[in-house]
C-alpha cells in the first residue's frame, strides 16, 4: 500500500502535464473532447494524490521507520492522532499535503463547472494543472520525496517535536493550506479572463464564493496560530511577527483588499486591471508563504526547514509566475479600462480604495520588514533585521485606520456623499467615540493607542448596530414580523452584505483584544508550598496565587510534573490552575505548559518556569517542592478568540451555499455585462 | 478636475505609509549577525559596543550555567568557526527548547567587557530533529 502511494506520486506528474497540454491545446483548437480528457486528468490526479497521502498515513500508522520522512517526524511512544496528523508535521509531507488540496479544489472546481463556463474551462484547468505539476516535480526532484528510504531501519522514530503535539498545531497548518490551495481557483479564473479575453466581471462572480471561502481558512487558520502560539510557546503573546506568521499575513491582506475591491468592479466597473493585479499578487503571495515555511530561507523560529535548494526553485517558479501575469495583464491592458472615473474622494468607491490602498501598503511594510535581512545582505553585504517594533509601529496606525473604515465601508454612500449622508450617518458614532474616550479616561485608562482603538471600537460598532436597527426595523413595519424573525429574515435575504457586517463586528472585537496587551502585568517569583503570589489586574483587582505542591507522573511518551496554584480574587477563592513541566522521551529538555484561566475580562497565565529539584519531586520529597513562577496577567485576550468566532460566523453566513439573496440570483438571471448596463 | 481632492487623498495615504516605514526603520532596525562579524565589527568600530544587534550562533556544550530561573549563562560560538566565541549573561526565562548545541538567536548589547548582555534568546526548534541519520548510526 505504501509502494502504491508512492507509485502514484510518480504517475501523478505525467497525467497532469498531460491534462496541461490537452487543455491548453483543446481550449485553442476548440476541441470539446480534449478538453474533457484534461478534466479528467484533473480528477486521476486528485485521485493518485488520495493514494500517495495515505500510504504516507500508513508508513507512520505502521511505524516504517526505514522512511526518512516518518523516522523524523513520529516514534513508537506518539499517539495515533499525531502519527496520523504526521502527514502535514514536515516539510515533505505537508508537500504532499498542500498539492492534495490543491487537486481537491481542483476537482471541486471542474465539477461545478462541467456544465457551466465552459469557455474558461481550459485555462482554469491549464493553469491549476501547471501549479500541481509544479509542486509535484519539487517533491519527486528536489530531494525531498517524502518515500525517501533510509539505508537501514531504525529501531525508532526521532519523535516529533513537542512543542507541535498540541491540537491546535495540527488544525493550524491544514486550516492555512485550505485557505492558500481554494485562492488558486480565483487565480486560475483570472488567468482564464485574460487569456480568453473575457474580462468582464463574470469571472469575479464565478469565483466570489471560492475567494470567501479562501479568506475564510486564511483568517482561521492565522487565528488558530495565534492561539497555538498562546497556548503553547508559553511567552504569554500570540503574534511575534516572525516572518512564518508574517508569511501567512500577506496573503490575507491582500486576500481582504481583494474581496473589498471586487465589489467596486461588480457595481460600477472600474478597477479591472487593479483586481486582476490584486489575484495575481494574493496567488503569489500564497506561494510565497508556502516556500517561506517550508524552504528554511528566512531565519524564523520556528523555520522548521532546511532544504534551502527547494528555496531556489520556489523562487524561480514564482519569478516565471510573476513576468506569466504581468505579460498578460498587459497583453489585455485595453480590455481592461474603467468604464467609470470616482466621481468624489467623500464616496464609498473612495472608501473601499482607502482600505485597499492600506491594506497594501501594510502587505508592503511587512514583506519589506521580512524580507530585509536578505536584502541588505545582498545590496550592503551585512544582514539588517527589524524586530516587532518596526511591525507594530507601522501596522498600528495602519490598522486603526483600517478599523475605522470597516463603519466607513459600509454606510457612506456609493459616488458621492452628500453633506446629510454624512450627518446622518457619523454624526452619532462620533459622539458614542467621545463618549468612550471620556468614560475610559474617567475610569483611569491612559494611553494614546488604547483610547484611540476603544474609541474607534465604539465609533464602528455604533454605525454597526444601527444598520442592523434600521434593517430590521423597516423590514418588521413592511412585512408586519416581528423584530427577532424580521432579524433573521434580514439576514438571511441578503447574507453576502449581512454576513460581511458580523465579520466587521468580529474585527472590532478583535482589534478591543489587540489594544488589551497596552496593559500587561507580569510578576517573576521563586516560592516554596504556601507562599503566595500577588498580581495586580489593570481592572483595579487582586489577584492571590498560594502555591500547594508539585506532583509527578509518567507516560509512555513523557514524564511530567504539574504544579498546582489556588487562586482567589479579592478575597474570594476562584479555583485552582495547574502549569506543568514535561519532558518527553524524545527530547531531554523540559517543555514547559502553562495553566491559563480566562474569564472575558482577562486572562491569568502561569507558566512554571523552573522546578528546583526534578528528581526529588519524582520522589516525592517534601523538601524538594520549590519552584518559580511567572504570572502574567493579560486582559481581553479571550475578545481575540469571541472576534475569531464571529468572524467566522459572519463569512460561514456569507458563504452559506444556495441563494444568496437578491444580487445573486439577478447574476444567474443576466449576463454579468448587462446588469452593470443597468447599475 | 473633479478629482483632484481624490488623488490627493491616495497620495497623502501612500505618503503616510512610507513615512510610518522610513521611520518605523530607523528606529527598530538591528544588525543581524553571525559572531564571526561580530568581532569583525567590534573591532572595526568601537560603537557596536552600545547599539543593539542580533547574533545567531550555537550554545557551547557544557557552557550553561544558571542561577535561578531568572539568571543564565552560557557562551554562545560560530556555526562555522570554532574560535569566535563569548559568553552571554541573560536575565529573564529561557526558551524551552535552549539546551547544549541549540542554535539560536540573541538580541542585547555585547558590552566591552566581552559579556553580551541578551534581552531575548530564542531558540530554532525543529533543526535537531533533521540530524543526520547516517551519524546517528555511526
Amino acid at each position: 500500500m505504501i509502494l502504491l502511494g508512492e507509485f502514484a506520486l510518480w504517475v501523478a506528474l505525467p497525467v497532469s502535464i498531460w491534462g496541461i497540454v490537452l487543455a491548453f491545446v483543446g481550449g485553442h483548437r476548440k476541441r470539446g473532447d480534449l478538453v474533457l480528457s484534461a478534466e479528467r486528468s484533473v480528477y486521476a490526479v486528485f485521485f493518485l494524490l488520495c493514494l500517495t497521502s495515505l500510504g504516507i498515513i500508513l508508513a507512520f500508522v505502521g511505524e516504517h521507520y526505514e522512511y526518512r520522512y516518518v523516522w523524523g517526524y513520529s516514534s513508537r511512544e506518539l499517539e495515533t492522532y499525531f502519527k496520523v496528523t504526521g502527514l502535514w508535521a514536515g516539510q515533505r509531507g505537508s508537500l504532499v499535503f498542500w498539492v492534495l488540496l490543491l487537486a481537491l479544489f481542483s476537482s471541486i472546481a471542474v465539477f461545478q463547472n462541467r456544465r457551466r463556463n465552459r469557455e474558461f474551462m481550459p485555462s482554469v484547468v491549464g493553469v491549476l494543472l501547471t501549479i500541481t505539476a509544479f509542486f509535484l516535480g519539487v517533491l519527486l526532484f528536489a530531494d525531498v520525496n517524502p518515500f525517501e528510504r533510509l539505508p537501514f531501519t531504525p529501531a525508532n522514530g526521532q519523535g516529533l517535536n513537542p512543542q507541535l503535539q498540541n491540537y491546535w498545531m495540527t488544525i493550524h497548518p491544514p486550516t492555512l493550506y485550505l485557505g492558500f490551495t481554494s485562492f488558486s481557483v480565483p487565480f486560475a479564473f483570472g488567468v482564464a479572463a485574460l487569456i480568453t479575453g473575457k474580462t468582464d466581471s463574470r469571472w469575479l462572480v464565478v469565483t466570489r464564493r471560492w475567494t470567501l471561502l479562501s479568506w475564510f481558512f486564511l483568517t482561521n487558520g492565522i487565528i488558530f496560530g495565534m492561539r497555538w502560539a498562546y497556548e503553547e510557546l508559553g511567552w504569554g503573546g500570540y503574534w511575534f511577527w516572525d516572518p512564518v506568521e508574517n508569511a501567512s499575513l500577506l496573503p490575507w491582506l491582500t486576500a481582504t483588499a481583494f474581496l473589498h475591491s471586487v465589489m467596486i468592479q461588480e457595481h460600477r466597473g472600474m478597477l479591472k486591471m487593479w483586481n486582476l493585479s490584486l489575484v495575481s499578487l494574493t496567488f503569489l503571495l500564497t506561494i510565497f508563504a508556502t516556500f517561506l515555511t517550508r524552504s528554511g530561507l528566512i531565519e524564523s523560529v520556528h523555520s522548521f526547514a532546511q532544504n534551502t535548494r527547494i528555496a531556489y526553485i520556489f523562487l524561480a517558479f514564482l519569478g516565471v509566475a510573476t513576468m506569466a501575469c504581468l505579460l498578460l495583464i498587459l497583453w489585455r491592458k485595453d480590455d481592461l479600462r474603467a468604464e467609470r472615473t470616482i466621481e468624489s474622494f467623500l464616496s464609498r468607491e473612495s472608501a473601499f480604495l482607502m482600505n485597499n490602498l492600506i491594506l497594501l501598503g501594510s502587505a508592503f511594510a511587512v514583506l519589506w520588514g521580512t524580507l530585509f535581512p536578505l536584502i541588505s545582505e545582498g545590496v550592503a553585504g551585512t544582514k539588517v533585521a527589524v524586530g516587532p517594533a518596526f511591525f507594530n509601529r507601522v501596522n498600528i496606525p495602519i490598522g486603526l485606520v483600517l478599523l475605522a473604515l470597516t463603519g466607513i465601508g459600509p454606510v457612506i454612500a456609493w459616488r458621492k456623499a452628500t453633506r446629510r449622508n454624512l450627518e446622518r450617518n457619523f454624526v452619532s458614532p462620533l459622539l458614542m467615540a467621545a463618549a468612550v474616550v471620556a468614560g475610559l479616561m474617567i475610569a483611569g485608562m491612559r494611553g494614546f493607542y488604547a483610547l484611540a482603538t476603544f474609541a474607534i471600537c465604539g465609533f464602528v460598532l455604533t454605525i454597526l448596530a444601527t444598520e442592523f436597527w434600521k434593517g430590521t426595523r423597516a423590514r418588521a413595519r413592511i412585512e408586519g414580523e416581528g423584530l427577532g424573525r424580521a432579524f433573521l429574515h434580514l439576514i438571511a435575504r441578503n447574507r453576502r452584505r449581512w454576513g460581511g457586517y458580523i465579520v466587521h463586528v468580529g474585527i472590532v472585537l478583535m482589534f478591543a483584544g489587540f489594544a488589551g496587551a497596552s496593559f500587561h502585568t507580569e510578576i517573576d517569583r521563586s516560592v516554596e508550598p504556601g507562599d503566595q503570589i500577588r498580581a495586580a489586574s489593570p481592572y483595579g483587582h487582586e489577584y492571590v496565587l498560594t502555591y500547594q505542591g508539585l506532583s509527578s507522573s509518567r507516560t509512555p511518551n513523557m514524564w511530567q510534573w504539574v504544579a498546582l496554584m489556588d487562586v482567589s480574587r479579592d478575597g474570594r477563592r476562584l479555583g485552582t490552575i495547574t502549569a506543568e513541566q514535561r519532558i518527553y522521551s524524545t527530547a531531554d529538555q523540559p517543555i514547559r505548559e502553562v495553566g491559563i484561566r480566562s474569564t472575558p475580562l482577562e486572562d491569568v497565565y502561569v507558566i512554571l518556569a523552573g522546578v528546583e529539584d526534578f528528581e526529588g519531586a519524582v520522589l516525592n520529597e517534601s523538601s524538594a517542592q520549590g519552584a518559580v513562577f511567572q504570572v502574567l496577567v493579560r486582559p481581553l485576550v479571550g475578545w481575540i478568540w469571541y472576534g475569531g468566532l464571529v468572524i467566522t460566523l459572519g463569512s460561514l453566513i456569507a458563504l452559506w451555499p444556495g441563494a444568496g439573496g437578491p444580487a445573486r440570483r439577478k447574476v444567474q438571471a443576466t449576463p454579468a455585462s448587462a446588469r452593470l448596463a443597468k447599475v | 478636475m473633479k478629482n483632484s481632492r481624490f488623488y490627493i487623498g491616495l497620495v497623502g495615504v501612500a505618503m503616510v505609509v512610507t513615512f510610518l516605514i522610513w521611520t518605523g526603520f530607523d528606529k527598530a532596525m538591528v544588525y543581524y549577525l553571525t559572531p564571526v562579524e561580530l568581532m569583525a565589527k567590534v573591532a572595526e568600530d568601537d560603537t557596536f559596543h552600545d547599539i543593539g544587534v542580533k547574533v545567531s550562533g550555537r550554545v557551547v556544550k557544557g557552557s550553561y550555567q544558571a542561577e535561578g530561573a531568572f539568571e543564565h549563562h552560557f557562551s554562545v560560538v560560530d556555526l562555522a568557526r570554532e574560535d569566535a566565541s563569548f559568553r552571554v549573561e541573560y536575565r529573564d526565562i529561557l526558551p524551552d527548547t535552549f539546551s547544549d548545541e541549540t542554535e539560536v538567536v540573541i538580541e542585547g548589547r555585547f558590552r566591552r567587557d566581552g559579556v553580551f548582555e541578551a534581552t531575548t534568546v530564542l531558540t530554532k526548534c525543529g533543526s535537531r530533529y533533521e540530524a543526520m541519520p547516517e551519524e546517528m548510526a555511526g
